[in-house]
């Protein structure tokens, strides 16, 4: 069977929240057979197989953009089939190789790498100077000699944090020196206040509250001292959080927004504060937490929560299984803004094209909406990811211009091969998106086309919810699908069950008479039901019109001349059935047949009805023979019977006299009959019969 | 013995399929905590029996109930709606919800839609304003294992469905469930379909593979080599026909549902009566296996053969002291054979009852005129007899739907006649009946030459079977017909549709003959 692990068991609860981690591409392919991609040097990315990021000093540019790696030549590495020379190697966060540089040897050893907000990317050396390189091409920016950061003598980098547009340096001895113009041409590093690190103390960890995000709008950078944290800035050193007594901090991470900070405590608590640390938002220790809350949400916010969790989700089918859930409410809930649905399906067709693996750029939807589309289209365009960037910029009516005269310019210096992009397929054929965007039409037909009566029904009840609530006419709505026979045929099939009264509207104003009848006579037949209406009460007459209105319409068409005439005897039937019902008293005609009704008459001795009905109904003789040998076999009648058989020489033989008898278990009386019958073939076979059925 | 079959002789592993099945619905029981109803469509309830003893689920706390349009009888403060994705129901569902409401009770309301969840069951529900009180789930139970070599889909009602209403449900279901059952058994490689409905399932099974794809590397060879799908539409002549075969007698006169028989208890040789025994029919029971499809006069014989014999072993127990242990054992094993000798003895003698009586050779008889399609006026007379005798309708109908297939319809004038002695004999109720037959052609004017003799002499399907013990065609099931279907099998699995490309032009909808191959990666 199909593994399906469960959804739910992907996420693990954190205080009052739900996490997970998911694995957006897998394998990582690191290196693709043919060399591709444009490359600074010409070498290609042929040295690299695999990358082991724990050799590696590796950067990861937020908002899904590439990788950057150097292998680490502080840490011994085995050497496979790569050359022993060290490169600057660029991967799309998929692992698609972009571009690979070699690493200029005898420069001090690499401390870190990071991208800038301008997706610079940053080497800090050991030394505390900088290196930048351009993308996609890895050239060095200005010059191929690093900047310096540091002052000299400040005995290097102990540890060092980069945010999008600068770097906090935290030197040998304990100093704090910041630069918050890492992408001009000659940055201007400051050195913070002395944070007065002890001699035989140790700073922890290091995070950085970024410019604008403080007041005085320069950096504050914290550092976990001993069991105190502190926040240097230009001015001076505050120790902050003293009354929470967190104790000794080996890890923290300022959330983006600044506002929050995480830290974990020695003691394996996971503590988030909020950067004044003025007090413990919550904190974390395993298995503390159990509170499940059972989910009792109204209907439009469960559409808004699994609009939200399509968003939020990177797995295509399941972005499919929200939606899809969502319409479902939409369906049933039309108070709820359409346009939100239609705004994220926008959105996730837009993400699913770049977080593809090709192009490799795996948004959350908070990013993309942080890093707007139009930084997004920039992105693609610096990619060399023309066409889809086209297509993106075409779809959000963004102008297209910027991005084919990037194009057209890249065109004429490079002949690279414009990828093929099928990526923009995937939700684009969905139908819940089709149906936000007004194509009713195309909608049905491709729900149609999909075979699925399933999303037939999705769109029929959209429309048709559209319709009243826009209060156009039903005709419409039967116009649309009267054109397509499996929606009209599904729609028939629906209302049959519960809107009858659409339904005969339907059948009426296409022309579908007869089914129309057929609907009367189906509503005839429940009147029927009703115990109200038996018992030869007066109540007949709406069962009866009803019949009466079938027939009308049944010869309105030539095609069913039959059911017309049925129902004409139909009606005239119960017509019938009722004034016997009068006369004998009793409630035992009404809804059988003219051949029961006849032999109920017999039954009850009265011939005369009998003899009546078998004429205004035209009974063919053949018939009545049957019926009349059944009856009077029925009670024993045997006088009446013979009598019966000597009126005249019956139509169709004697059989019927005969085949009353032995069915009535009266084998005497069936011999009075035996030998008048013709055909000797039938005369043993009755014989055997008498035998057989007697031996039973 | 159990209605569950046993599974272990499969060619498939369809025992791993059932309990699938088996756990997705415990694990709905148990997802639901405490006391609960659960509340199963009728149909659903005989399907069920075929995956698991319904007293299993009693172990969770759980009250069994059918769903019917009368309110809900429990005490129970959950209540557990499974049923299958159907209009009707609906109405049952929000009815006994506002039973409940208006005698003031307060319930916890589930509903699990097998196999999935309708969007047009759900609209009845929210028209009925109570689907915002019921949490809604899905069982996706697409098949289930009848026999070790019988897979069921359920579908009671597709043929209607497809040929009268229109609605092609049935056949997004048929796809789905061989889609599942790719991925346990591998992509099936062929697939051969007559008939729209089939063609078009074809068509679907190919785009879910596209759009869900069974993966084609790691599965190895696939466990089925070719599939074929047959829209009933195509040979509608059979199902007319009587079942002469022990399975089919016992179909025919006791009705096998879900596997097994319900029949009074007084017939198994039992002493309460009146009370009805329900006596499973699976290849669980070897014998069962044995003569389930033979000729029932062969099954009389088999039967009377195998108690003759442990009755002689017996004597010859009694009489000797020189068996050794092993020759005891041997006998005491066969022992054990002889409460399925005597529950067969039972039916069989029970089923002669029926056939021997003249009226049984008659209609067999008649039948068999009709396949030979060559005397119009006994036939048009033998049914114009059966219906002013007032014989039940659905032989009537049987008949005459045979007839009109086989004869190309009926002259207007004898088709107008029989319908109006039908109309007349039965009651004026049935012509929604009549007009549905028509409608889908199963009982019809005569507007052109019938070819069912072209179709019938290049099939093969009138056979002379010479020895009706021995058997070398599968026409002795049917006293000498072949059934048509039958015969497209044999011929697709053979060497496919190519060598009857021509005929099957006479039979209606298209056909498809498809190869899937593995994809070859970018």
């Amino acid at each position: 069977m199909s593994s399906s692990v469960s959804v739910a068991a992907e996420w693990d609860l954190l205080s009052d929240r739900f996490y997970r981690r998911i694995t957006i591409y897998s394998p990582l392919p690191w290196s693709s057979p043919a060399t591709t991609t444009a490359s600074s040097s010409g070498g290609g990315s042929s040295g690299v197989g695999r990358l082991d990021l724990s050799t590696h000093i590796v950067a990861a540019a937020p908002f899904g953009g590439p990788i950057a790696a150097v292998r680490d030549d502080s840490k011994i590495v085995q050497l496979h089939s790569e050359p022993s020379r060290r490169r600057l190697l660029l991967f799309s966060s998929s692992g698609h190789p972009l571009a690979s540089s070699p690493w200029t040897p005898h420069l001090p050893r690499l401390h870190s790498l990071a991208f800038s907000s301008s997706l610079n990317l940053l080497a800090l050396l050991s030394d505390g100077s900088l290196l930048r390189f351009r993308l996609p091409d890895l050239n060095p920016i200005t010059s191929s000699s690093p900047v310096p950061l540091l002052p000299p003598a400040s005995g290097g980098v102990a540890d060092a944090v980069f945010w999008g547009g600068g770097v906090a340096i935290l030197t040998e001895d304990n100093r704090v020196v910041v630069t918050t113009d890492i992408e001009v041409d000659d940055p201007h590093p400051r050195e913070l206040a002395d944070p007065g690190v002890a001699e035989d103390e140790q700073v922890l960890c290091m995070a950085v509250v970024e410019p604008q995000f403080v007041m005085s709008g320069s950096p504050e950078v914290l550092l976990a001292v001993g069991d105190r944290v502190v926040a240097v800035d230009e001015d001076g050193v505050q120790v902050l959080g003293e009354a929470l007594e967190i104790g000794p901090v080996q890890k923290m991470a300022v959330s983006p927004n600044g506002k929050l900070l995480a830290a974990f405590a020695h003691d394996g608590r996971l503590l988030v504060i909020p950067t004044d640390f003025s007090r413990i938002i919550f904190e974390y220790e395993c298995d503390a937490y159990d509170n499940y809350q059972l989910i009792s949400s109204s209907l439009p916010e469960a559409i808004e929560a699994c609009i939200d969790a399509a968003g939020y989700e990177f797995d295509v089918s399941r972005q499919h299984t929200l939606l899809r859930a969502a319409t479902y409410g939409l369906a049933f809930c039309s108070r709820f803004p359409h346009g939100r649905f239609q705004e994220m399906c926008k959105i996730l067709r837009v993400l699913n094209a770049v977080r593809d693996p090709e192009i490799g750029m795996p948004l959350t939807v908070k990013q993309y909406k942080l890093l707007t589309a139009t930084v997004l289209i920039g992105r693609l365009i610096n990619a060399n990811q023309h066409l889809l960037a086209l297509r993106i910029s075409e779809y959000l009516n963004l102008n297209p211009e910027v991005v084919i005269m990037h194009w057209a310019c890249e065109k004429i210096t490079a002949s690279a091969a414009i990828p093929d992009v099928v990526l923009l397929e995937g939700l684009l054929d969905k139908i819940p998106l089709l149906l936000s965007i007004d194509e009713q039409d195309k909608a049905l037909q491709k729900s149609i086309d999909s075979g699925d009566t399933d999303l037939v029904y999705l769109v029929l009840f959209h429309i048709w919810q559209k319709i009243s609530v826009e209060k156009s006419a039903p005709l419409d709505f039967f116009g649309v699908i009267n054109a397509r026979p499996l929606a009209r045929d599904l729609f028939i099939a629906y209302a049959r069950h519960s809107k009858h009264e659409a339904l005969k509207d339907f059948f009426l104003s296409t022309g579908r008479l007869q089914d129309a009848g057929f609907l009367l006579l189906k509503e005839s037949r429940e009147l029927e039901r009703n115990p109200m209406a038996s018992k030869g009460s007066p109540l007949h007459g709406p069962q009866v019109r009803l019949v009466e209105q079938a027939h009308r319409l049944f010869a309105e068409t030539k095609e069913h001349l039959f059911e017309s005439k049925s129902a004409e005897e139909h009606a005239k039937l119960l017509r019938v059935q009722h004034q016997l019902e009068v006369s004998t008293k009793q409630a035992i005609f009404v809804g059988s047949s003219v051949s029961d009704t006849i032999k109920t008459c017999i039954v009850m001795g009265n011939e005369r009805a009998a003899v009546k009905v078998k004429s205004e109904f035209k009974v063919p003789d053949k018939r009545w023979y049957w019926l009349k040998s059944c009856a009077l076999a029925t009670v024993g009648n045997w006088d009446a019977l013979e009598t019966f058989s000597r009126e005249k020489r019956p139509p169709g033989g004697y059989k019927p006299f005969v085949e009353a008898c032995i069915d009535a278990g009266q084998k005497t009386e069936a011999l009075k009959y035996i030998p008048k019958l013709t055909d000797p073939g039938e005369r043993s076979e009755v014989l055997v019969r008498i035998r057989v059925d007697t031996a039973c | 013995m159990a209605q569950i079959p046993n599974l272990d002789n499969a060619a498939l592993n369809l025992t791993a399929l059932r309990e699938q099945s088996q756990k997705e619905l415990l694990s709905i029981i148990k997802s639901i905590r405490g006391k609960k109803c659960l509340v199963i469509d009728p149909k659903l309830a005989g399907t069920l029996s075929l995956i698991l003893q319904t007293s299993a689920l009693k172990e969770y706390g759980t009250e069994l109930r059918i769903l019917s349009a009368d309110p809900l009888q429990t005490e129970c403060p959950k209540v557990v709606y499974l049923v299958r994705s159907q209009l009707n129901f609906m109405k049952f569902v929000a009815n006994q919800i506002k039973n409940d409401e208006s005698k003031g009770l307060q319930r916890e309301y589930h509903l699990y839609f097998v196999p999935r969840r309708i969007v047009a069951c759900e609209k009845i529900l929210e028209e009925e304003k109570v689907h915002q009180k019921l949490t809604i789930g899905e069982y996706p139970l697409y098949l289930v294992p009848l026999d070790e070599d019988v897979l069921s889909l359920e579908l009671d009602y597709s043929l209607q469905e497809c040929l009268i209403e229109g609605d092609t449900s049935s056949v997004w279901h048929v796809a789905k469930a061989i889609h599942k059952l790719e991925f346990a058994f591998g992509v099936i490689p062929n697939i051969r379909a007559k008939g729209v409905a089939s063609t078009k399932a074809a068509e679907l099974l190919n785009h879910m593979q596209l759009e869900d794809p069974v993966s084609m590397d790691n599965m190895g060879i696939p466990e089925i080599d070719t599939v074929i799908l047959l829209d009933r539409e195509v040979d509608m002549v059979t199902p007319m026909c009587s079942q002469l075969t022990y399975e089919g007698l016992l179909d025919e006169m006791l009705e096998i549902h879900n596997g097994s028989v319900e029949v009074d208890a007084s017939i198994m040789g039992a002493q309460q009566d009146g009370k009805k025994v329900k006596v499973p029919l699976n290849s669980s029971d070897k014998l069962y296996k044995e003569i389930r499809d033979l000729n029932l006069h062969v099954v009389v014989q088999v039967v009377r053969q195998k108690a003759t014999s442990i009755q002689q072993d017996y004597a010859e127990v009694k009489s000797t002291n020189t068996q050794s242990v092993s020759e005891l054992k041997d006998f005491v094993k066969r022992l054990h054979s002889l409460p399925e000798i005597a529950r067969h003895v039972n039916l069989a003698q029970h089923l002669q009852s029926f056939a021997a009586k003249p009226a049984f050779h008659a209609r067999v008889e008649i039948e068999q005129i009709i396949l030979e399609a060559q005397t119009y006026e006994t036939c048009y007379e033998y049914i114009e007899e059966i219906i002013q005798k007032q014989e039940p309708i659905e032989t009537v109908l049987r008949l005459l739907v045979l007839f009109s297939l086989t004869n190309g319809g009926l002259p207007k004038k004898n088709f107008d006649y029989l319908r109006r002695e039908i109309l007349h004999s039965y009651g004026f109720e049935h012509m929604p009946l009549l007009y549905n037959l028509e409608k889908a052609g199963l009982v019809k004017r005569q507007e052109s030459r019938t070819n069912w003799p072209v179709i019938s002499r290049a099939l093969q399907l009138i056979v002379d079977i010479k020895d009706p013990e021995n058997p070398d065609d599968i026409a002795y099931i049917f006293a000498g017909y072949a059934p048509l279907s039958i015969r497209l099998v044999q011929h697709a699995v053979r060497s496919g549709w190519r060598s009857i490309e021509e005929l099957l032009k006479l039979l209606p909808g298209p056909h498809m003959d498809l190869k899937r191959v593995r994809c070859l990666d970018h």
